[in-house]
């Protein structure tokens, strides 16, 4: 639907688990304008818009390290261990990783049921 | 390892500044991700307090648990080589690097940074210890990791939001309709976030140059706020405004949200309105003027473009008259986002109506508030918000709220309507603390243009208080009405936007059923000029036939376009006149359009400036500080006894010399004057704006202007760029924070005692916040520019205000009103005055005449003399005075707003639309309604032909300058010497003695008033009184004779003569000394024609000298300056002193 037949094309992230879309200004290690700083994984980054300062930025995503599918940073959708795995992945493989990283994505999911329930509680 | 951290842990202090800078000076530079003294490294050690506190709770859980970890063999390749011993570092995917070893390390493993980092640190730094540096390290990253996360939350919380409004189901249907159809209406009620996600679903699906209108100023600045957030372009230039003093708008900028008046006026610039290819129109339900008229004008642009689309937003009111008035166009209805509400209808009890006193019976407002605390635990949280039609009711209901308040402590009453000040306004905004309500009072305007959050129950009186207009008596009323159904409902919702809520309305259903459908569209109830004259000058045609869509009443119409033609901006075809179209340009009202080209025209233009925007501005006289004694004694200093729009020059002149003086505030001097000060930044921005319009169309010159040496250049750079920096930081730290309310005291029911305490605690407050105010308004003018101009009007002689007088007085007229004779009878209170169409009106209570009532009283009347002479001679005097005023507004009295003073029979020669004379001319009628008589008929005589020749020259010269053709210099020379020497001769005019008595004709006077077409022998052509016009004729429905187009001679019944006109007397010509009989005609045209060309400037008694002083600096009010520094006398202008001083300053 975005990709109209006039509109400038412009270079989108899209999560593949949450469909959150935004658009990417820079894919890679090397956040442009930012001398001291590289990532440990290929990441898909804009301009930090919350700020007004230039050289800020935002990472968006990156791909699953095993399942090579684009995931935003949400821990929703996908955490950092080294290298980035999608949760799908992470769930697959849990047993091989350290126990740390079960019992927070344990303490997450208690969490986002409680959070969940608020949320309807409030709109009633 | 652990025990050395610990032993150094004893005496390692993170909190050490010299440690922080060391570290900071490595880790933080200019080109690092965080700046060393930055927001971000502030917050850096916030945080680091906080990481290093929860590391040490790990350390110690850890150490209680024990951790295994059943390693899988090989599940899969990828996860081979994850780490073995679980380290949060793990988690980051982010590492820093310092400058220097960025290109040794890059793709290296991360211990031999470490290493490095060590040996660097070592060398710069010795008492740091490496395990320090590291932990540091490992805290920039954590903070790093933390921050990332924070951002994208904040991301995908404002996205998963977006996608919850009720409309982004709507999304894909309304891009498809607005590809599929030029015109679409999108309908859906409050909080379906049409005006925020319209915009960006046509962006976001191609489409380009997109422009939003609303309806009000306030709603474009925070819409495109909010839009740019939401789209990610919050300091991008992607999202814009544009409002009358304010733009944002850039060539990037690809939706703009602007005022409907502007985007008329953009229009009117560009008919096509190429730039742009999306036009939204926002809240078209409210019928505003603006909005019906462009709606209007947008229906015939469509046929010029047929590639524009026109997108129409309204809330679900009415939606069939837009879908039908374009074309049937197709509608998107988006439900609301409200919950339910519950409606009680409780109409107030016989007994409590109160029919026969104005005053408001509150009780019951009281029990619905008693109602509340009953039915609601206070931990229940919800404010109430009560409508009620006008300020007194409010007043009236929220003292007996604020004595409940007290007495119960479960409430905070607080007022809300436009004239309060904007810190007054944004009160409501704050959170009442626990346990505690806000009770709002306020006028409609809760009701659309301002919404706020957390209302549960609302009292709705069902009552509104809307301006209607009589075109009759050319007069604003401001009256109570019911208000509509749908307004109603509007007001219900406003319970209904944060949960479940409650409705009270005082009054039955039964009332509700029978009220209007919908409210009255403004064009219905207001006075058109405006509207009329910009359809003019837009070519639309003849306002009678054009296809509003719902048209105003012919009679409103009819009065505009006969007001347009008596101002001159239409000819007598109703064409658009050179004048007209200029006022056209003005978006001000056309009286104050016609005194800014009259200025201009007499070089008197500062001062006119500052008048014509202070009458377009809101008062900037709060309405509580009325009663304030304290204030009222500050203000009266600034009180002109020349009327009200004086006032206001000089409150704006005083207070732009307090801006200019550097340790003044500003702000502080309002506030103790009851000012609002917002209303005087305005006005600084007005006259900007008029200044410009001015110069635009070559009524004006540009001046040099700039401090002219490069000292005092530099100076002013620094200024700026300082000024520049704090709008920054201003705007980096971000608005206002919503506060929590305190309960009041028991003792602060008085409003002026409160007053008093919330100025000081606000003035406490202020002392760190920068006045965002003072710096954008000392970066979008020149204040010492300003200063000059304002000094200048500064005039002792009285010669300065009097020609003012006169500019707004011609353009104010005919708005004028005439004192009863028997005022000096009456109490101070109860002066009255008469209009042409409307007897008896008052002065309104801030005008400078209420106040003081002695200024226009007549001198010189003495009773028992009167009393004696015979009724002819009663009145007489040679001090009348009228008053001129800018509006006539009737609430519970017709009120007469912003009045001036000024000599009557003078005024009313020098600005008739028409003059009726009998025979010897010492008895006038003015414009049909006001009678003259002059005791000697020679002054009489002497008077109208010196008016008849000053008119004219008034008139030529004004559309010369108009016409805009003398480019020669010399010859512009001229014409300013000629121009200088009419406002002397006007000045002298006015000056002028004659005594007579003026009365406002009764009904049966009026109908005897002519003497109608005669058969008179003689029926030839008297020649005309000035050799250029055309011969004087008969006037076939007066009589007499028309001997101009505003003078009528010998037309009026009367006692005498009818043959008078024949008679001739003895009269010396002052110019050529020629002593014969004339009659009063022949007389007029030898003076006429007698003028010697040089003599024009020899009007007084003025020395030779003088005279070559004064016309050389025409007007510009030279004053003997001394300078103490070079030790030599002047004649300066302001302006040159403020020049001469700076000379010095730059020597020095």
């Amino acid at each position: 639907m975005e990709s109209s037949t006039n509109a400038p094309m412009k270079r989108v992230f899209e999560c593949k688990l949450c469909r959150l879309t935004a658009p990417y200004s820079y894919y890679g290690q090397k956040p442009p304008n930012t001398h001291s700083i590289v990532l440990l994984e290929d990441c898909y980054i804009m301009k930090d818009p919350f700020t007004p300062t230039k050289d800020k930025f935002l990472i968006l995503g990156s791909q699953c390290s095993l399942c090579k599918t684009l995931v935003c940073i949400d821990p929703e959708c996908s955490l950092f261990y080294s290298k980035r795995f999608c949760l799908p992945c992470v769930n697959e493989n849990i047993k091989e990783f350290p126990w740390e990283i079960r019992q927070d994505l344990d303490k997450r999911k208690a969490q986002a049921k409680s959070q969940h329930h608020k949320g309807t509680e409030s709109k009633t | 390892m652990s025990s050395a951290k610990r032993t150094l842990g004893n005496r390692w202090d993170w909190s050490c500044p010299e440690t922080r800078k060391q570290l900071e000076d490595v880790f933080f530079r200019d080109q690092d991700y965080i700046r060393s003294g930055s927001e971000e490294s502030r917050d850096f050690w916030n945080f680091f307090e906080r990481f290093q506190r929860f590391q040490s709770n790990q350390r110690t859980e850890r150490r209680e648990e024990g951790k295994e970890r059943k390693a899988g063999k090989g599940a899969h390749p990828g996860l081979a080589d994850l780490p073995k011993d679980y380290d949060p570092r793990y988690r980051i995917n982010v590492s820093v690097l310092s400058k220097d070893m960025e290109m040794r390390i890059l793709g290296q493993g991360q211990k031999k940074a470490e290493r490095q980092k060590r040996s660097h640190q070592g060398s710069g730094s010795e008492r740091i210890p490496g395990e320090k540096v590291a932990e540091f390290r490992m805290a920039m990253l954590h903070f790093l990791d933390f921050t990332q996360k924070q951002g994208f939350a904040k991301l995908a919380k404002l996205q998963r939001e977006r996608a919850g409004l009720p409309i982004a189901q709507y999304r894909d249907k309304i891009v498809q309709m607005v590809r599929k159809h030029r015109v679409v209406v999108v309908a859906g009620d409050t909080g379906c976030g049409k005006s925020t996600q319209v915009p960006q679903y046509l962006l976001a699906a191609g489409f380009n140059c997109i422009a939003c209108t609303q309806p009000r100023r306030i709603a474009c600045i925070s819409l495109a706020k909010r839009v740019g957030f939401e789209s990610l372009n919050q300091y991008g230039s992607q999202v814009g405004y544009q409002i009358r003093f304010e733009s944002t708008r850039s060539p990037a900028t690809k939706i703009v949200f602007l005022t409907e008046g502007l985007l008329l006026r953009q229009i009117q610039q560009e008919p096509e309105l190429p730039q742009y290819q999306v036009l939204i129109v926002d809240e078209v339900h409210e019928r505003h003027l603006h909005s019906d008229f462009l709606l209007g004008v947008l229906r015939q642009l469509l046929s010029l473009r047929r590639d524009l689309k026109v997108i129409l937003m309204s809330a679900t009111i009415n939606i069939k008259l837009f879908s039908e008035y374009f074309d049937r166009a197709p509608v998107v209805q988006v439900p609301g986002r409200l919950f339910p509400i519950q409606v009680i209808f409780q109409p107030i009890p016989q007994e409590e109506m109160n029919l026969k006193s104005e005053k408001l019976d509150i009780r019951p407002y009281l029990r619905v508030m008693q109602a509340i605390d009953h039915r609601y635990p206070p931990e229940e949280r919800g404010d109430l918000l009560i409508f009620l039609s006008g300020v007194a009711e409010i007043t009236a209901v929220l003292e007996a709220a604020q004595a409940y308040a007290t007495h119960i402590k479960r409430w905070i009453a607080l007022p809300l309507h436009s004239t309060l000040s904007v810190a007054e306004q944004d009160k409501i905004f704050d959170m009442a603390p626990p346990g505690v309500r806000k009770c709002i009072v306020s006028t409609n305007i809760a009701e659309t243009s301002v919404t706020i959050d957390g209302v549960r129950f609302v009292l709705d009186s069902g009552k509104v208080k809307e301006m209607s207009f009589d075109p009759k008596a050319k007069m604003q009323r401001l009256q109570e009405f019911w208000i509509s159904r749908a307004s109603a409902e509007q007001r219900k919702g406003r319970a209904g936007r944060t949960g479940p809520g409650v409705c009270y309305r005082l009054y039955a259903e039964s009332d509700y059923d029978a009220f209007a459908p919908y409210p009255v569209p403004e064009i219905q109830r207001v006075a058109l000029d405006a509207l009329v004259l910009q359809m003019k000058s837009m070519n639309l045609g003849d306002p009678r036939t054009f296809p509003f869509i719902e048209s105003p009443p012919t009679s409103s119409l009819e009065t505009a376009i006969l007001y347009l033609r008596d101002q001159g901006a239409l000819d007598s075809a109703e064409h658009i006149t050179p004048i007209g179209s200029l006022l056209a340009k003005l978006p001000v009202d056309v009286v104050i359009g016609k005194m800014l080209i009259l200025g201009s025209l007499f070089s008197v233009v500062e001062p006119i400036l500052t008048i014509a925007a202070g009458l377009s501005v809101q008062s900037p006289f709060l309405r509580r500080a009325q009663n304030n004694p304290d204030c009222s004694t500050a203000r009266k200093p600034l009180e002109s006894e020349h009327g009200d729009p004086f006032t206001l020059l000089n409150v704006f002149n005083e207070w732009v010399q307090i801006k200019s003086s550097r340790r003044a505030n500003s702000r502080k001097w309002s506030r103790r004057r009851g000012l609002e000060e917002q209303r005087l930044y305005e006005m600084a921005n007005l006259r900007r704006q008029f200044k410009e319009l001015l110069k635009d169309h070559g009524l004006l010159e540009d001046s040099v202007a700039g401090p002219s040496d490069s000292y005092s250049r530099l100076q002013a750079r620094r200024e700026r760029r300082q000024l520049y920096h704090l709008k920054r930081q201003h705007e980096e730290t971000k608005g206002r924070k919503r506060k929590v309310l305190k309960l009041k005291d028991e003792d602060t029911v008085g409003s002026s005692s409160d007053e008093g305490g919330t100025a000081e605690a606000s003035s406490v407050g202020e002392v760190n916040s920068v006045d965002i105010q003072d710096i954008k308004f000392k970066l979008r003018h020149n204040v010492e520019e300003l200063q000059a101009s304002s000094g200048e009007s500064w005039d002792p002689s009285g010669q300065h205000i009097t020609l003012l007088k006169l500019i707004v007085c011609r353009g104010l007229y005919p708005q004028l009103a005439l004192p009863d004779e028997f005022n000096s009878c009456r109490k101070d209170s109860d002066q009255i005055f008469h209009t042409k169409n409307k007897a008896g009106v008052v002065l309104h209570p801030t005008s400078v005449f209420c106040s003081n009532p002695e200024l226009l009283q007549v001198e010189g009347i003495q009773d028992d003399r009167n009393r004696a002479v015979k009724d002819s001679r009663k009145n007489v005097s040679s001090h009348h005075q009228l008053l001129a005023f800018v509006s006539l507004l009737e609430t519970n009295k017709p009120y007469l707003v912003n009045c001036v003073r000024i000599p009557a029979l003078q005024a009313l020669l020098m600005l008739s639309r028409s003059l009726d004379t009998n025979a010897d001319c010492s008895r006038m009628v003015v414009d049909g309604w006001l009678e003259v008589r002059i005791v000697e008929s020679e002054t009489a005589l002497r008077l109208l032909s010196t008016a008849v020749q000053l008119r004219a020259e008034w008139e030529e010269t004004l559309s010369l300058q108009l016409s805009n053709k003398s480019n020669v210099d010399k010859e512009k020379g001229r014409e300013r010497k000629k121009i200088s020497a009419l406002a002397w001769s006007l000045l002298d005019y006015i000056k002028c003695k004659a005594d007579y008595s003026i009365h406002r004709l009764a009904g049966v006077e009026m109908e005897k008033l002519y003497i109608g077409p005669q058969t008179v022998p003689d029926n030839s052509c008297l020649p005309g009184v000035f050799p250029s016009t055309m011969m004087m004729k008969p006037d076939h429905i007066k009589g007499g004779y028309a001997v101009t187009s505003f003078l009528t001679y010998n037309c009026l019944t009367s006692d005498m003569d009818f043959y008078s006109e024949c008679l001739r007397t003895f009269w010396t010509c002052p110019h050529c000394g020629l002593y014969m009989p004339f009659t009063p005609i022949e007389r007029m045209s030898h003076e006429a024609s007698c003028k010697p060309e040089e003599a024009v400037v020899d009007q007084g008694t003025m020395v030779p000298a003088e005279q070559v002083a004064r016309s050389a600096s025409t007007l510009s009010l030279q004053r003997p300056y001394h300078c103490d520094t070079c030790e030599k006398d002047f004649m300066f202008t302001s302006t040159e002193i403020l020049k001469h001083r700076r000379q010095h300053q730059g020597n020095l």
